[in-house]
């Protein structure tokens, strides 16, 4: 059983090709990374499983339906939420209202209030700020609210993108130590990053290098050096 | 009081009044600019087709154009929508030489329908409100003004309100953020975006309904008022609904200001000097935000 399936995927922009044969598979409840060096087409790569990009060829699937043409509303409303690389809140938005506009009551029984103290309990720093103007909180808050967005639509599946850049070590591994405790609730996530530390957290993944997938393997295949370095440093 | 303190109470209070409906038309103008970073230069158009909509109700019915907002503003709001889906959605994220292009063509193609129509005439109504005048002391002001400040004053509120406080406004405000974030957490911006579109043109038409209160129409009209709305947008930052309409009523009295003491004929060019020293100087206007995307 697969929850998510990218099959030969491939992704440009006008000539350029940026993702040029993407595979791999996620299961239900695992930790999936996707590792690679600055342009390797991870960014790409959920772009177009989230429907922001049109794929050249390839198939997305998930839980066996393929994805299709279809807009990135409706994949969020099937259930997979998007950490989008930079954060991407709302500035202008309180967070309280960055929460709320978030919250899709199609997708879940639970109410708006329940939804948020859930996303509120896991970041307690956002109940203290829920009415600070979103665009003024600094950076790893605004990645905790960027997560907590995410997880408004009650999602099977969670996609970040680099949830540890320009954090600082000890809001990484607070960043880390959440994303640990949303998958222990068994919640699947799809996690990209260059901090090589995300593979302590993976159960799999693949490595990514110019748009093809150069590694795939569990935490222990990943883990060894070898082929961190291959990915890295390309040799 | 001394007669010169008298005009300046005078202007100053009808600059108030009329730039009630300013503000009213600018903040249609700026919510289309705000959330879709459409610079709908037809939107004086839409507003003449709502006085010339809310006259045409007054020439069947003998209805008051107050009495016409609830019908002019439906019409409107469904041409507002109809121009998203057909025209201006193609539009959004392009260059604003495209969008000034565009919003040309449609403002000609509005005006020649109603100039086929109407033909060049100037009409009016015989509004009630309009023709009297509250007389306090050596002051006078049009019942029509006043109706249309008030008409004006409500409609700012109830679109703050629903922009603050409804999960439409909020939804409004987050594409107006960042579209393509408001997609990923499941926000259809086409949809939004032909709402706020079609809110637009609403304001617009309700503008229209008071405007012909007091002000007649021609189908040069659209083309005399649209300066007005991009100034006042420019002055109270683009995008912001609480700024556009303080620039409406700042370029009302500014006009009183110059016609009582100046010159009726060149009440205008304090406006476009005003505009010059506002994109010179001051480019994000008094309520503007600098975190724009
Ligand atoms: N909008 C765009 N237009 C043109 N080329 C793009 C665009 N976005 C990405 N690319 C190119 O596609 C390639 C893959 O980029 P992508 O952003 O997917 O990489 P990435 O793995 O996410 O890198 P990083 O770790 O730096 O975020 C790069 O060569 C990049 O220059
Ligand atoms: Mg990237």
């Amino acid at each position: 059983m697969t929850l998510l399936t990218v099959e030969s995927l491939k992704v440009g922009y006008g000539d350029l090709i940026a993702v040029r044969d993407v595979s791999f598979t996620v299961k239900p409840g695992e930790i999936f990374v996707l590792l690679g060096a600055n342009g390797s087409g991870k960014t790409t790569t959920l772009r177009a499983i989230s429907g922001l990009i049109r794929p050249i060829a390839g198939r997305i699937a998930m839980e066996g339906e393929a994805l299709g043409a279809i807009k990135p509303h409706a994949v969020a409303r099937l259930g997979i939420s998007h950490v989008p690389e930079g954060r991407r809140i709302f500035p202008n938005l309180s967070v309280d209202d960055n929460l709320t506009v978030s919250y899709l009551p199609t997708r879940t029984d639970k109410s708006l209030r329940a939804i948020l103290d859930e996303v509120y309990g896991l970041f307690p720093r956002l109940r203290e700020r829920h009415k600070q103007m979103a665009g003024t909180m600094s950076g790893g808050e605004q990645q905790m609210l960027a997560i907590g967005r995410a997880l408004m639509n009650c999602p099977k599946l969670l996609m970040l993108d680099e949830p540890s850049l320009g954090l600082s070590p000890v809001m990484t591994d607070l960043v880390f130590e959440r994303l640990e405790a949303i998958s222990n609730q068994g919640l699947t996530i799809l996690l990209v990053e260059q901090n090589a530390s995300a593979i302590d957290l993976a159960t799999s993944g693949v490595i990514l290098s110019n748009g093809v997938v150069s590694m795939a393997g569990d935490r222990a295949a990943l883990s060894s050096t070898q082929y961190i370095q291959k990915a890295y440093l390309g040799v | 009081m001394s007669s010169t303190v008298v005009s300046l109470i005078q202007a100053l209070a009808s600059g108030l009044l009329v730039g009630g409906v300013y503000g009213l038309f600018s903040i249609g103008f700026s919510l289309a600019f705000g959330v879709m970073r459409i610079v709908n230069f037809a939107h004086g158009e839409l507003v003449m087709l709502g006085m010339y909509a809310a006259y045409s109700v007054y020439l069947l019915t003998g209805a008051d154009p107050l009495l016409a907002i609830p019908i002019v503003g439906i019409f409107l709001t469904v041409v507002g929508a109809g121009l998203y889906l057909v025209v201006y959605e193609r539009f959004v994220g392009k260059a604003t030489l495209q969008q000034l292009l565009v919003a040309i063509a449609i403002s000609m193609v509005i005006q020649i329908i109603l100039q086929m129509i109407y033909g060049p005439e100037t009409r009016g109504v015989q509004s009630v409100l309009g023709s009297q005048y509250l007389i306090y002391g050596p002051f006078f002001f049009s019942y029509g003004q006043i109706a249309a400040f008030i008409v004006a004053v409500i409609c700012v509120g109830v679109l703050e309100l629903l922009l603050q406080k409804t999960r439409w406004g909020k939804l409004i405000r987050a594409v107006a953020d960042d579209p393509e974030a408001a997609e990923i957490v499941g926000a259809n911006s086409r949809a939004i975006n032909t709402v706020a579109f079609a809110v637009s043109c609403c304001l617009a038409g309700i503008a229209g309904c008071v405007l012909i209160i007091y002000y007649p129409v021609n189908p040069g009209t659209g083309m005399a008022l649209m300066p007005i709305a991009l100034i006042a947008t420019v002055i109270g930052g683009l995008g912001s609904i609480k700024g556009a309409f303080l620039g409406g009523i700042i370029c009302a009295i500014v006009q009183q200001l110059t016609s009582t003491f100046w010159s009726p004929a060149l009440q205008d060019v304090p406006l476009y000097v005003l505009l010059l020293v506002f994109l010179a100087f001051f480019p994000f206007g008094l309520l503007g935000r600098k975190t724009a995307h």
